[in-house]
């Protein structure tokens, strides 16, 4: 087998077909496990190839139109770790989760092997046909995901549909705009065709097409649809959505913005009467997208809720990176697309785990766990340590790198922004852990167990990951750089333990070495100086006196942070929401008017008006 | 019915000769001395103020008399803390939680007395519901008589505390364990054969080897009994009631 682009579109597709076929068999999962494997192995054996272009073998003629397929190092970074992510997700659905934590494991495995051939797909294309012919599928793809779990989450599922549908009519309307203007739809293209168009014709394509995508992304205000609709889907099929389905989005703007309009051409438009700049404008809405969601998700009592709000705001610092322009901005914010992939995978993976063992997710409801499923807290602490944005996991590098990128630029107001947004995220991510984990352990979860190892492995797996490349994130950058240099930066200079710049340099070796000697001294000093600790039971716990009991719920969880909700609450404007309810409200009327005007009304008044209108056109 | 099994007996225990002091080695010596002076300069108090003489702690403990100059400092839980300062009398309620609030309290742990009430009743002596020697349920080291006493006899009774733990000879709280049965004895006399703390003492005791001949008893093999059926975890009474019946 030589590894090239038709090798890994079949493995993609013939996994679906061998999901569809045999979805059932118990295992599919570990079947699935392999084929993943395999397409990521020909990921890796595509490397090399990517500086001149993977093409495929494969080309369609329709209708007078060439499809065809070519891989670039940008599409190369998102397919491994779309792969990747697929890859943990099947493990974790392998083995009992497959047979009692879903309805139907076939529903998974088939939605998740035809997530992955739909975004290898759009990732693979080289023109704006092939990539709206991937986006649709991605979209329906997801959508089929979304709904497995039935109830609330068809509805949801169904909202994210309307918001997909209509962001892949407004790309379809900038294709088919580009194809009148430009008379080609190769990116390189259009590239090269942008810089001559007026400003009015690039303001109109980037609204096109950064509400298409941005919608994917659920960039400010598009965000409303997809916490709902990542939360309610089932644990792996949520760690999978969150990790990378959204990141679609972000290639597509990627696309745009760096590869077709250029950030420099970027700096030139001009707002009307503002004064600012369209890429200080993306900018700041990144920084929102960051902010809002972020103080969402600290609101939320269900911890997947919870979850999938961070996705939206994390979305923000990459976007954010990227559109600095510097070498530095630019690695932080793709680092980040990786790094945030795989600790929220955990994080869903983790949740999932919950959720098959107490049968809830709900924050108020859990409490303790750390005692029965010690695992799966490890799995999550190294994973809210890495969304939190703190060494030494992984989290830490590419935030850092984003935050030095803006300081270097000299954007401390946008500075100020992502910090922010980090501070509510370590605020909610506290709460996430201290919720599930830490606190009273409820009566009835007191004979619960540790999830199976087809559970814990994949999380543990992607935990320590996501401490290795915090340790080492040279590991990481080496798949960045591909993807940075496809886009037409330069490459940072790099090395294993970090970066280095004109304006100082950043060495994880060196901190986790530190932080790791400081936590040795301690646990030496604590287990070989005759550790004395006697291990005591939960009810033999201080509350001022009082007898606890197992009735005494003491585990403060209800209503969290009631303090600085206290102060912040009046911020929480529901804009957005009305915004959205108005479009609805404005869509009902104009759809029942035009139905009245078919069914209902007198058809003299019509022909009158008809009249009138003619005669009015015709004198 | 939640039945919580809470581990109350360790078996066997053995009984342990604590070493003279003369009997250290010279390293060793030096070393206790050292720390034994630390622990004196430096010491928690947990106040548990449910009588009366709380009145005379502010100006102990504040710019007047500034109990910090002498390395305590007030402390919230009973974990962090070194002393339990008991103020005035105690009920028999109140006293539930004193005794929780100790073996809570992480060795080597003091007990002051304060007041006239905790050493025979004070003026409450005729009171059905008031203790009346505070040192039968628990170990205490320190009594400040009066009623009340002034900030100065505060002083001068922790003054006298610190210099005992600095000399070695605070050690009441080893007695806890060595006899635990008496004091379960004591409490239980008080309470009912159904009291139950959700600390472990024995264990502790074996713990700290500090298990004795009196540290189990027909008092302790009460506990085993009653570990999982005690109202303070949601028994209903009746449901006790037969229990101790059928007992």
């Amino acid at each position: 087998m030589i590894p090239s682009l038709d090798l890994l579109l079949a493995l993609a597709f013939g996994n679906l077909g061998l999901m569809l076929l045999a979805g059932r068999n118990p295992t599919a999962g570990l079947l699935s496990m392999i084929l993943y494997a395999l397409q990521g192995w020909v990921l890796v054996m595509l490397m090399p190839a990517l500086a001149e272009g993977a093409a495929s073998g494969l080309a369609f003629q329709v209708f007078g139109w060439s499809l065809s397929w070519e891989l670039n190092g940008l599409g190369w970074f998102f397919a491994i770790i779309t792969v990747g992510a697929a890859f943990f997700s099947a493990w974790f659905a392998a083995g009992a989760w497959g047979v009692q934590g879903t309805r139907s494991p076939w529903a998974f495995h088939v939605t998740l092997a035809a997530n992955v051939a739909a975004m290898l797909l759009l990732l693979a294309s080289r023109d704006l046909l092939t990539l709206f012919i991937g986006w649709e599928l991605v979209t329906w793809a997801g959508y089929a995901m979304m709904i497995q779990s039935g109830g609330p989450a068809t509805r949801a599922a169904y909202k994210y549909l309307i918001y997909g549908v209509a962001g892949g009519l407004a790309v379809l309307a900038a294709v088919v705009l580009i194809q009148v203007q430009a008379g080609g739809l190769g990116f390189a293209a259009v590239a090269a065709w942008m810089p001559g168009i007026s400003t009015g014709m690039l303001w109109a394509l980037m609204l096109l097409l950064g509400v298409g995508f941005g919608i994917k992304m659920a960039f400010l205000p598009f965000h409303r649809w997809q916490a709902e609709a990542y939360g309610e889907s089932p644990g792996p099929a949520a760690a999978f959505l969150g990790a990378i389905s959204s990141r679609m989005g972000l290639f597509g703007l990627l696309i745009l913005l760096v590869h077709f309009i250029g950030l420099a051409r970027l700096d030139e438009l001009l707002l009307p009467l503002i004064g600012l700049d369209a890429r200080i404008l993306w900018m700041w809405l990144s920084a929102l997208t960051i902010i809002i969601p972020t103080f969402i998700a600290l609101k939320q009592n269900d911890a997947r809720m919870l979850l999938a709000w961070h996705g939206i705001g994390q979305g923000g610092y990459m976007l954010l990176g990227v559109l600095v322009g510097s070498e530095l901005g630019v690695a932080g914010g793709l680092l980040h697309v990786f790094n945030y992939a795989t600790y929220q995978a955990v994080l869903f993976l983790v949740m999932g785990a919950v959720v098959y063992r107490t049968g809830t997710a709900h924050l108020d409801r859990l409490g303790g766990l750390i005692t029965r499923m010690p695992l799966s807290y490890v799995a999550m602490l190294f994973a809210i340590i890495g969304l939190a944005g703190l060494p030494p996991m992984n989290g830490f590098v590419s935030k850092w790198m984003v935050y030095k990128a803006l300081l270097d630029e000299g954007l401390p107001l946008l500075f100020v922004a992502a910090v922010i947004g980090t501070l509510g995220t370590i605020l909610s991510v506290f709460k996430l852990i201290h919720n599930v984990f830490l606190g009273q352990l409820r009566v009835e979860h007191e004979q619960i167990r540790e999830v199976p190892f087809s559970m814990w492995g994949p999380m543990i797996a992607l935990s320590l990951i996501v401490f290795i490349t915090g340790y080492m994130p040279g590991l990481a950058l080496d798949l960045v750089m591909v993807a940075q240099t496809s886009l037409g930066f330069a490459a940072l200079d790099y090395h294993l333990g970090g970066f280095v710049t004109d304006t100082g340099n950043l060495n994880m070796l060196a901190v986790v070495s530190v932080l790791l000697l400081g936590m040795g001294i301690g646990a030496g000093i604590f287990l070989l100086g005759g550790n004395k600790s006697k291990r005591v039971h939960q009810l033999d716990n201080y509350a001022g006196g009082h007898f606890l009991t197992t009735e005494v719920r003491y585990h403060y969880s209800h209503h969290f942070y009631a303090g600085l909700l206290r102060l912040i609450g009046p911020w929480y404007i529901t804009l957005i929401k009305r915004l959205e309810g108005g479009i609805a409200a404005l869509t009902d009327t104009l759809a029942a008017g035009s139905d009245g005007l078919y069914r209902t009304a007198y058809t003299p008044i019509l022909m009158l008006a008809a009249t009138v209108l003619g005669l009015a056109l015709v004198l | 019915m939640n039945q919580q099994n809470f581990p109350v007996q360790v078996a066997p225990l053995e009984s342990c000769r604590e070493p003279g002091p003369e009997e250290r080695s010279m390293l060793r010596k030096v070393l206790d001395r050292v720390g034994q002076y630390c622990q004196s300069r430096s010491l928690f108090v947990l106040h548990y103020c449910t009588g009366c003489g709380a009145i005379e702690l502010p100006p102990s403990m504040t710019s007047r008399f500034d109990l910090e100059r002498v390395g305590m400092q007030p402390m919230v839980t009973p974990r962090q803390a070194d002393i339990l300062l008991i103020t005035g009398y105690l009920s028999v309620k109140t006293l539930k939680r004193v005794i929780l609030t100790y073996e809570q309290m992480q060795s080597p742990k003091y007990v002051m007395g304060f007041g006239s009430c905790t050493i025979n009743g004070g003026m409450y002596w005729n009171s059905y519901a008031t203790v009346k020697r505070l040192g039968d349920y628990i170990p205490v080291d320190t009594y400040i008589a009066g009623c009340m006493p002034r900030p100065e006899a505060i002083q001068q009774g922790f003054l006298d505390l610190i210099e005992r733990i600095d000399g070695g000879r605070a050690v009441a709280w080893k007695d806890y364990y060595r006899n635990y049965d008496r004091y379960l004895g004591h409490q239980q006399h008080l309470f009912g054969r159904d009291w139950l703390t959700p600390t472990d003492v024995v264990g502790e005791a074996a713990h700290y080897r500090l298990a004795g001949d009196g540290t189990l008893g027909p008092h302790t093999a009460l506990l085993d009994q009653y570990a999982g059926y005690h109202q303070a975890w949601g028994v209903p009474r009746e449901q006790y009631a037969e229990l101790e019946a059928s007992s």
